[in-house]
């Protein structure tokens, strides 16, 4: 009896405001506060809100057989919490159906796994006290920033006790087989992956609207009866996906919401198909195999690689920079300078730098407000040269207290 | 295979812009497959195959024919002074050198010999006071000249040979093509409607066909002379392919170079602006300017009065080796030009792997994507960038990386391929 697992990643960084040169040493707040609450209700208005309206009315409609996880940034939440409560509320009811599961990410949907162990620690826990604190809930699967991973990724989280990780199911590693089964990594079976099916995932997530696709349009019972056909030769589909999908990337126009609303019932259709959470999933289903995933894999692009965020030079020294601060910032005991030096770690920063389609103007565009990823590159270094200058400001303040205080 | 009768006016070793490394790099780049006949003003002992170089400092009377031609200068008497705006390079500096009205007069009276035409173009300034003269008489020898030519085609190069170009495109109906460098409203303003943009305008009017250097100067070409964008053709020019080493300078200063004529058209009073700003928030920097023209002074007092003396170096006019020089030391190539129809030098920085922040209306910033552009009035971001590329420098180096790769498919030989395309499509529809 095959299971279908959603999970839908919900997601918002803080922006930062357009930060020149003139401003490094004068103006120490780097938030695009505005656009931040522009997009977020934007997103609320034509996503969040919608698409929470139509699971609660598919939760409710099916009785408890149509279940579904969420993984929230915990920048999201904290923007929820800042401009639309509303919108955190509606998230919690829909908890409360008992139908809905939230997963443990970093807080801050960083890459910080590569960079500082500690930090992501720091960010992992951070992250599960919001969960609890507004879900009530405490997860057992875990997905990394973009679904980085890798074995030292999957053999590290299971120390910290987590039962399942998510991953992209990357057709290299996978060989012969394919994702939709439960796997372990290398020589630990205390682990569970839950793997990625990213042909019926993009089918959604990217290619519903697109009118070259000789499978256009994709209506509900077509999409069913491909779920169907894995019957016999799989344990969970996991149709892992952002949650912008539905109308924001996807505009309502399209027919997404209709497809959304009645897919469910046509998957469940087939008495052999319900539908899980990753830890019912991973409660249910035995590892079948070995998932080596020896070198980094994420969910983007063609690649499943981490070049969106690392694939240059000037991503890489950005990102060099800002870790180094982390001492320092942390020395400081200041909750108001980590907070800020932990917002700037957020992956979408060095996203934004991103040169490789750059010039084909393709969806690393779409998703950037910035003109060109140089520009991107120069107002990032910018607030961090600022955030360098505050630090040895806040370290002559302790200098000087140090040697006025008596031994 | 095309037999082209091509008109020039700067020719190596005699230069004054970019129009004549231009010029030499396309006809030798299309000299590989087309027989070229060359007309300029001056020619040296350069020898190119497939080329025949004719100067009218040593043009043969039996082509030109002397006697039978007359000269009316009468159309130029309200101009004979030319305001220095309009010339399109121009050296204050230098004294402008006068032909001797006597050679005119001769002219008109049907006196001349031909050492009055070899005297008239040997001299070193390419286009000076006299240049409307010149242009007139230049025209009136070319299309003698063509008339004793055989050719398929005519393909002129800027303002100063359209004239001529129109003569023998009426005298033999033989399909014109113009080539635009630069325009008028490039040197002297947008809403310039002078006399040269009266003979570029009636030139683009009559051609069959216009290569524009760039998708800016077709643009600009549509907008100001109203011209069909389905008439234009853009061909970016091509770079000889050199691959410089770096100098090490031993200022502790970092260098943001200016590379250009003192003139309106460069934006020298944004580049005094944008180094002020830099100024204050990147103190260990200078500012060379390399070039001179009709804003030195001008520049020179306002840097004063700013107390910025001490930013700036002053070269005056530099020679190829030095500019080259001054290049291979460079942190940043700023170009914040008003209008730059290409900006060669823009290309020049790239291959000597200096980073470049410059006005995005210029051709460079096409095809150098990789270079940081703003609008040529921006000073804020002009300064925003060159701080950034002077204290990241991973930013720096990524830039003249890419700008390094972008210039490997900008050959003079790509650039021919598109230009004998369109001889191509033009032969055919004739």
């Amino acid at each position: 009896m095959p299971s279908v697992c959603f999970y839908f990643q919900v997601h918002q960084p803080f922006r930062l405001k357009h930060y020149d040169c003139f401003k490094i040493g004068h103006d120490h707040f780097y938030e695009d506060e505005k656009s931040n609450k522009e997009i977020l209700d934007r997103v609320s208005r034509k996503c969040y809100l919608p698409s929470n309206y139509t699971m609660l009315s598919l939760i409710d409609k099916h009785q408890g057989d149509f279940k579904i996880a969420y993984s929230l940034s915990g920048t999201v939440i904290e923007q929820m919490e800042k401009y639309r409560p509303d919108v955190l509320r509606s998230f919690q009811a829909l908890t409360e159906t008992g139908c809905v599961e939230f997963l443990s990410e970093t807080y801050y949907h960083s890459l910080s796994f590569l960079y500082s162990k500690n930090e992501f620690v720091r960010q992992v826990k951070k992250h599960r006290e919001k969960i609890k604190e507004h879900f009530n809930q405490e997860p057992t699967v875990f997905r990394n920033t973009e679904l980085i991973y890798n074995n030292e990724i999957a053999n590290f989280i299971s120390i910290q006790g987590y039962k399942g990780i998510i991953c992209e199911g990357v057709d290299h590693l996978l060989g012969y087989r394919n994702s939709n089964f439960i796997y372990h990594p290398p020589q630990n079976q205390n682990i569970k992956c839950l793997l990625k099916n990213y042909k019926l995932s993009d089918d959604i997530a990217f290619r519903f609207s697109n009118k070259g696709w000789d499978e256009w349009p994709l209506t509900a019972p077509k999409f069913a009866n491909w779920v169907h056909q894995v019957a016999g030769n799989g344990e969970t589909i996991n149709l892992f996906m952002d949650y912008e999908t539905f109308g924001e990337h996807q505009w309502p126009e399209t027919g997404i919401f209709d497809f959304l609303a009645h897919a469910p019932s046509q998957i469940l259709a087939h008495p052999d198909f319900d539908f899980k959470t990753p830890s019912e999933v991973i409660k249910k289903y035995e590892a079948r195999g070995e998932y080596d995933a020896p070198n980094l894999t994420s969910w983007a692009d063609i690649e499943r690689d981490l070049s969106a965020w690392l694939g240059n030079s000037l991503q890489h020294d950005a990102m060099e920079r800002i870790y180094a601060l982390e001492k320092k910032v942390k020395e400081t005991q200041d909750q108001n300078l980590i907070d800020c030096w932990a917002k700037l770690l957020t992956s979408d920063h060095f996203y934004y730098m991103c040169t490789k389609y750059w010039n084909d103007g393709d969806v690393h565009k779409y998703f950037s407000h910035y003109n060109s990823p140089h520009d991107a590159y120069i107002n990032f270094m910018n607030v961090v040269t600022d955030l360098e200058h505050v630090l040895e400001m806040e370290e002559e303040k302790t200098e000087k207290l140090s040697i006025q205080s008596p031994m | 295979m095309a037999n082209t009768l091509m008109l020039g006016w700067e020719f190596p070793p005699l230069f004054s812009g970019g129009l004549g490394v231009a010029t030499y790099g396309m006809v030798k780049a299309l000299s590989r497959n087309n027989s070229i006949r060359l007309i300029i003003p001056s020619a040296s002992s350069i020898d190119l195959q497939n080329v025949n170089i004719v100067g009218l400092n040593k043009v043969n009377a039996e082509e030109i024919n002397l006697e039978r031609l007359r000269f009316d200068f009468s159309f130029l008497e309200n101009v004979h002074q030319l305001p220095i705006a309009i010339s399109p390079y121009h050296h204050v500096n230098e004294n402008l050198e006068t032909i001797s009205k006597d050679e005119f007069e001769l002219l008109v009276e049907g006196k001349a010999t031909v050492s009055t035409i070899h005297h008239l173009f040997s001299g070193k300034e390419v286009y000076g006071r006299d240049i409307m003269h010149k242009v007139y008489v230049f025209s009136k020898l070319a299309e003698q000249i063509a008339l004793n030519s055989e050719f398929d085609l005519i393909h002129a190069h800027d303002w100063v040979t359209y004239l001529a170009g129109i003569k023998i495109k009426q005298r033999t109906g033989k399909p014109l093509i113009l080539h635009v460098h630069a325009l008028e409203t490039d040197r002297a303003g947008e809403s310039t409607r002078n006399e040269i943009y009266g003979l570029e305008k009636n030139a683009m009017l009559l051609a069959d066909k216009i290569i524009a250097v760039s998708q800016y100067t077709k643009n600009q070409i549509a907008l100001h002379y109203g011209i069909d964008p389905s008439k234009i053709s853009v061909v970016h020019n091509g770079i000889d392919q050199a691959k410089p080493e770096r100098k090490r300078h031993q200022l502790k200063d970092k260098l943001v170079v200016f590379l250009g004529r003192l003139t309106n058209q460069k934006g020298p009073e944004f580049l005094l602006e944008t180094a002020r700003k830099v100024c204050t928030v990147y103190p260990r920097v200078k500012f060379v300017v390399a070039g001179t023209g009709d804003m030195f002074i001008h520049l020179l007092e306002t840097s004063a009065y700013h107390k910025l003396g001490s930013k700036f170096i002053f070269t005056g006019f530099l020679s190829k080796e030095k500019a080259n020089e001054l290049l291979s030391m460079a942190d940043v190539y700023f170009m914040p030009s008003v209008s730059e129809p290409f900006g060669l030098t823009a290309l020049e920085a790239a291959q000597h792997q200096v980073p470049s922040v410059i006005s995005n209306r210029s051709g460079a910033a096409e095809v150098i994507q990789s270079s940081l552009s703003a609008d040529f009035w921006d000073t804020d971001k002009y300064a925003n960038y060159i701080h950034a590329l002077l204290r990241y420098n991973a930013l720096s180096k990524e830039l003249s990386a890419r700008a390094n790769e972008q210039l490997d498919s900008l050959t003079w030989n790509h650039a021919s391929e598109k230009i004998e395309k369109i001889y191509h499509e033009i032969l055919k529809n004739n």
